[in-house]
Order: structure tokens, then C-alpha cells, then sequence
């Protein structure tokens, strides 16, 4: 079984290497998208350990992300502290209120815990959207990026902060795998699969959940003070549920509960959404025919389709299709012990 | 080992559990019967935490546990099996036994080592699919099983948490009577240190493989004895086992 994380490694590897060739050829517009599709990579990832593992399936996962761009912003531009304590403390800020609000919303379960992160998300909306202190509907602008000069390191230009990102995505996705090969991660699977169970056997279910909410809303605050960096200049549409949404949608599109497939998911949508727009004013007609092709057919996104397709061309028992659709950390740790 | 002091417990107007108490020593074999809508499901329950009685208390090992949820009795030793198997679907046996045995270890908050790295869990899941008969199956899907090792695995899941009280329920409700046979050579090699409590359609079941049997009725213990005295009971032969030979 663990082929199906080598698989799934080895497609991370292609997606890294097809970035990275992607960022020798780009021009000032091509640096821009690749810099949205890192950041967008590793809120997608925030957001699949929590609904893709854990199955908490949140709608309200962007006000997390706007919060941490705005908390970033605040800490920089209005108070005038060093962008490096103020991607930590955004961080941690986010993380704190992930907690709060996750304490509120594990006590439901299913459409009730979407509609409750719909609702918390858009409190948050409104808030920033108010709020004139911090900008309200103008949003905030003057927001300045790390400043790695002592390592020789030159953010504000394009092309060197779109290859930070991507480096930042990918050590994010080697953290992540680590987390998800350990007891921990076992337990978000089981969390997914069965809570009832997992509770039976002895787990605080919600005190674990809770966790896995805050830890992912933490990744998504980062996620945000990288995309004011980015930008650096955000509004309230950050936190907006229509970009929670679209977190969603590149989630659903690459494959829940593969790591891999949110980081593809982002890709493909980030693109799609550039490049269809060129080609025709109903791309978001054609970008949901796509979606729709992808989704039908029940397999797990994008990358349960490119599972099914690798193992018919080596001829593979239909059942190792079936286990590329899962979540498989547990499946990595009975192979380590054989 | 196991004490319920007068539990009752209602759904509106409807008193399910009257006054129920139970003194279960260690090592018992301890059967709960009665005819369908007796109560024995809801008693389950109120013992292992998935409902709050609404008076009476319930112990384990003199220490009371009214009061606690279900994981928190788990870590104490109350471990239960489910009538309709409750198992991670998607997850081969050896990582069902090995969730098991991280819920109740307490060791899920381990962010960093990797779960491989653990001989241990890897040596208690082998110890106990050698126990259900599912040695060979470690590395199978748990959808591929039959529905008689499903069963199995439902028992081996409580078995991992090295319960002080097993509960179990219905262990072998829709099974085959080999698969019977087989569940009940499971039952009868555990351990006699262990405390087993069970509910059980099954008669022949219950009067060979329990010492002990509480009869319920319309949510009250009709009578409690060893096997011999509740199968010459005329209270007993009228209200369940006359209606089970219809």
C-alpha cells in the first residue's frame, strides 16, 4: 500500500518541478500567478487536514486566512513592527482564534458545522469590512515584505518572491507529511472515519478536533501573511465565504485527504481561472464544466483520476484504485513495519 | 469490579431503565437477556457512556463514573464492543488495531515521531489479531473482510485498550453458526483476569458461556442468578423464553 504515497510524492515532485520550469520562462505576470498559486497551495493544505483528514469541512476557513493578512498588516504598517515577528505573532493569532472558534464549532457535526463556519467566517467579514481603523471595504496598502537582504535575499523583486513562495509551500508540504506519518495523524483519519468510535476507545474527540481546527487555522493565518506580502494591499475579500469556497473547490478538484491534491488543486484552478479569462468571457462557465468532469465518475479529484489512470497502464488489481482514492498516513506506517 | 446502584433512565414518558443495579465481580462472565424492548441496549449505554442516566450511579473498580463521557471511562478500562459493527471502514486491520490502540493509549497528541516507530503498538496489534484469528488479515482492507471477522475485529478494537470490563454486545448478532462458533472460542480463551459483560440473543449462547445472567424486563431486572436458576425460573419461561419459542 505504500505506493500510493510514493505515487502521490512523486506527483508532488512533478508539480514542484513543473513551477519551477515555469518560473524560468515567466515574465513579471507569470511571477504574479506563480506567487498566488504557492500561497493558495498551502492555505489548500491547511484546509484539507481539516476537512480532507479530520472531516471537518469548514466554510469559513478564508476568514482565517484574511485574519492572519490582516493581523499582519496591522502589526507592520499601522504599529510599525519587523515584518519577521509579525508573520510569527500573525501566525500565532490566528492560531488562537482558530481555537476559540473551533471549541464553539466542534460541538456540531456535518451541515450544521458548515453552515456555523459560514457564519463565523462572515462575522469576520463584516468586521474588517467596518472597521475603519483598519481600512474598512478599502482595504489596507503600504504593506511591506520580509527583508531577507542580510542573506542577500531581494523579496520585492518578483521573481525571487515568487521562488521564496514556492520553497515556503514545499518545505510546508514536507512538515505536513511528517505530521501526517504520526500518531497524530492517525488519529485525523480516525477522527474522519469514525468519531464515535475513536471516543469509545478512549479519545477526547472534541479536544482533538479543536486542535486539528486551530493547527489548520494557524497554517491558514501564515498562508494570509504571505498573501499580503504578495499583494500588499488587502481587503475584506480575503475573509469573504466565496473565497472559502474556492479554497474548497481546489481542495474537492485535487483530491480530499491527499496533501498532494489541494497543492494540484491550486494550480489548476489558479491557472484555469488566468487563463480561461483570455480566451473566453465564459470561463467560469467552462471552468465549471471542468469541475463537474472531475468530480463525476467518483473518484477522488484529480489525483484519484491520475491514480486510476497510472494503475491501468501497469494493469493493476482494481483494488489498488480504490486505495489510491484514500487518505493513506496509516497505510505508510504498516509498510514501514513489514 | 463493575457496579450500577439503581440506574433509571426515561425517553419522555417512557421509563427504559428502572432502578437497574448490577454487582459484577472481577473475572466474571456476566450475561444481560431479556426480550426485545427490555431495556438491555439503553442499560448498555448508561454503563458505557453514551447516555447520562437520570438517577443511580455506576462504578468501576469502587471508583464512580456517573458522571464521565465515554472516552474518559475507555481510559479507566470500560472498554465496549458495538452490536452493528463499528469499525475505520477504509483502513486495513492493522490500522483499525493500531487506532485503537493510540485512542486508548493516549499517546494521539504525538505530532512529530513517526507512528511506524512504534514496535510496541506494532507488537499489541499482532498479539491481539493472533487472539481474534485475524493474523493473516492484517494488511486487508476491513471492507474485504467477511461479515464474521468484521465481528472479530469489532472485538479486537475493545480488546486493544487491555480493558479491566469488556462489554460486548450482541457479539454475534447475524453471524453464521460457524462464525457463532468461532466468537465464541474468542470469548471463552480471554483472559479469566478479565471481567466480561455481555448482551446476548443467543440462549444456548448465554447458558453455557455465562456464570452469572440478569434478566431483564419493561426495564427492570427480573431476576438475576446463575444459569441453572434463571432457566428454572417460571417468570423467566413465561416472559422470554416462552416468547422466544413462538
Amino acid at each position: 500500500m505504500a505506493h500510493v504515497l510514493q505515487f502521490r510524492h512523486a506527483l508532488a515532485l512533478v508539480a514542484l518541478a513543473a513551477l519551477l520550469i515555469f518560473w524560468t520562462q515567466a515574465g513579471y505576470f507569470g511571477m504574479e500567478i506563480l506567487a498566488e498559486i504557492a500561497v493558495f497551495a498551502i492555505l489548500a493544505m491547511s484546509l484539507d487536514l481539516a476537512a480532507g483528514y479530520a472531516g471537518l469541512v469548514s466554510l469559513g476557513h478564508a476568514a482565517l486566512f484574511g485574519f492572519g493578512a490582516y493581523m499582519f498588516a496591522l502589526f507592520t504598517v499601522l504599529w510599525g513592527w519587523p515584518a519577521s515577528l509579525a508573520v510569527v505573532l500573525a501566525t500565532l493569532a490566528t492560531g488562537a482564534i482558530a481555537l476559540i472558534v473551533g471549541a464553539v464549532v466542534t460541538r456540531v457535526q456535518g451541515v450544521f458545522f458548515i453552515v456555523i463556519t459560514l457564519a463565523i467566517g462572515e462575522m469576520g467579514y463584516e468586521f474588517f469590512f467596518k472597521n475603519r481603523a483598519l481600512g474598512g471595504d478599502d482595504g489596507l496598502s503600504g504593506i511591506s515584505r520580509l527583508d531577507l537582504s542580510a542573506i542577500g535575499v531581494d523579496l520585492n523583486d518578483p521573481g525571487i518572491f515568487a521562488l521564496f513562495l514556492i520553497v515556503v509551500a514545499a518545505i510546508t508540504y514536507l512538515l505536513l507529511v511528517r505530521l501526517l506519518a504520526s500518531p497524530y495523524g492517525a488519529v485525523l483519519t480516525g477522527l474522519h472515519d469514525n468519531p464515535g468510535r475513536m471516543r469509545a476507545l478512549g479519545l477526547p474527540v472534541r479536544t482533538y478536533q479543536t486542535s486539528i481546527f486551530a493547527f489548520s487555522g494557524a497554517l491558514a493565518g501564515f498562508a494570509g501573511t504571505l498573501s499580503a506580502q504578495h499583494t500588499q494591499f488587502i481587503t475584506p475579500n480575503l475573509l469573504h465565504w466565496t473565497t472559502s469556497g474556492e479554497v474548497l473547490v481546489m481542495v474537492i478538484l485535487g483530491g480530499l485527504g491527499t496533501l498532494v491534491g489541494p497543492v494540484i488543486g491550486a494550480v489548476v484552478l489558479t491557472l484555469l481561472r488566468h487563463e480561461l479569462s483570455n480566451v473566453t468571457d465564459y470561463w467560469g462557465f467552462w471552468l465549471g464544466f471542468f469541475l463537474i468532469l472531475i468530480v463525476l465518475g467518483g473518484k477522488n479529484g484529480i489525483v484519484g483520476w491520475l491514480a486510476a489512470g497510472w494503475n491501468a497502464l501497469r494493469g493493476a488489481r482494481p483494488d489498488d484504485d480504490r486505495a489510491a482514492d484514500e487518505p493513506a498516513e496509516g497505510e505508510e506506517a504498516s509498510d514501514a513495519a513489514r | 469490579m463493575l457496579r450500577a446502584d439503581k440506574l433509571c433512565k426515561a425517553f419522555g414518558a417512557l421509563q427504559v431503565t428502572r432502578d437497574v443495579s448490577l454487582d459484577i465481580p472481577q473475572g466474571a462472565r456476566h450475561a444481560i437477556i431479556g426480550p426485545n424492548g427490555a431495556g438491555k441496549t439503553t442499560l448498555f449505554n448508561l454503563l458505557a457512556g453514551e447516555l447520562a442516566p437520570d438517577a443511580g450511579a455506576i462504578l468501576i473498580d469502587d471508583r464512580d463514573i456517573t458522571h464521565l463521557p465515554p472516552n474518559r471511562r475507555a481510559r479507566l478500562g470500560l472498554s465496549r464492543s458495538f452490536q452493528k459493527n463499528n469499525l475505520f471502514p477504509r483502513q486495513s486491520v492493522q490500522d483499525n488495531l493500531l487506532l485503537a490502540d493510540i485512542a486508548a493509549r493516549g499517546y494521539g497528541y504525538r505530532f512529530w515521531p513517526r507512528l511506524a516507530a512504534r514496535k510496541d503498538a506494532y507488537r499489541k496489534a499482532e498479539t491481539i489479531a493472533g487472539q481474534i484469528g485475524l493474523v493473516d488479515d492484517m494488511q486487508r482492507g476491513v471492507a474485504e473482510l467477511s461479515y464474521g471477522a468484521q465481528r472479530q475485529l469489532e472485538v479486537g478494537l475493545a480488546l486493544m485498550a487491555e480493558p479491566k470490563v469488556l462489554l460486548l454486545d450482541e457479539p454475534t448478532s447475524g453471524m453464521s453458526p460457524e462464525e457463532t462458533g468461532r466468537m465464541l472460542r474468542l470469548i471463552d480463551d480471554l483472559p479469566r483476569s478479565l471481567t466480561v459483560v455481555m448482551i446476548e440473543h443467543d440462549m444456548d449462547l448465554v447458558f453455557t458461556h455465562a456464570d452469572r445472567i440478569t434478566v431483564l424486563n419493561y426495564g427492570e431486572v427480573l431476576m438475576e442468578g446463575q444459569p441453572e436458576e434463571v432457566r428454572g425460573s417460571d417468570a423467566v419461561q413465561e416472559t422470554y423464553l416462552g416468547g422466544e419459542a413462538q
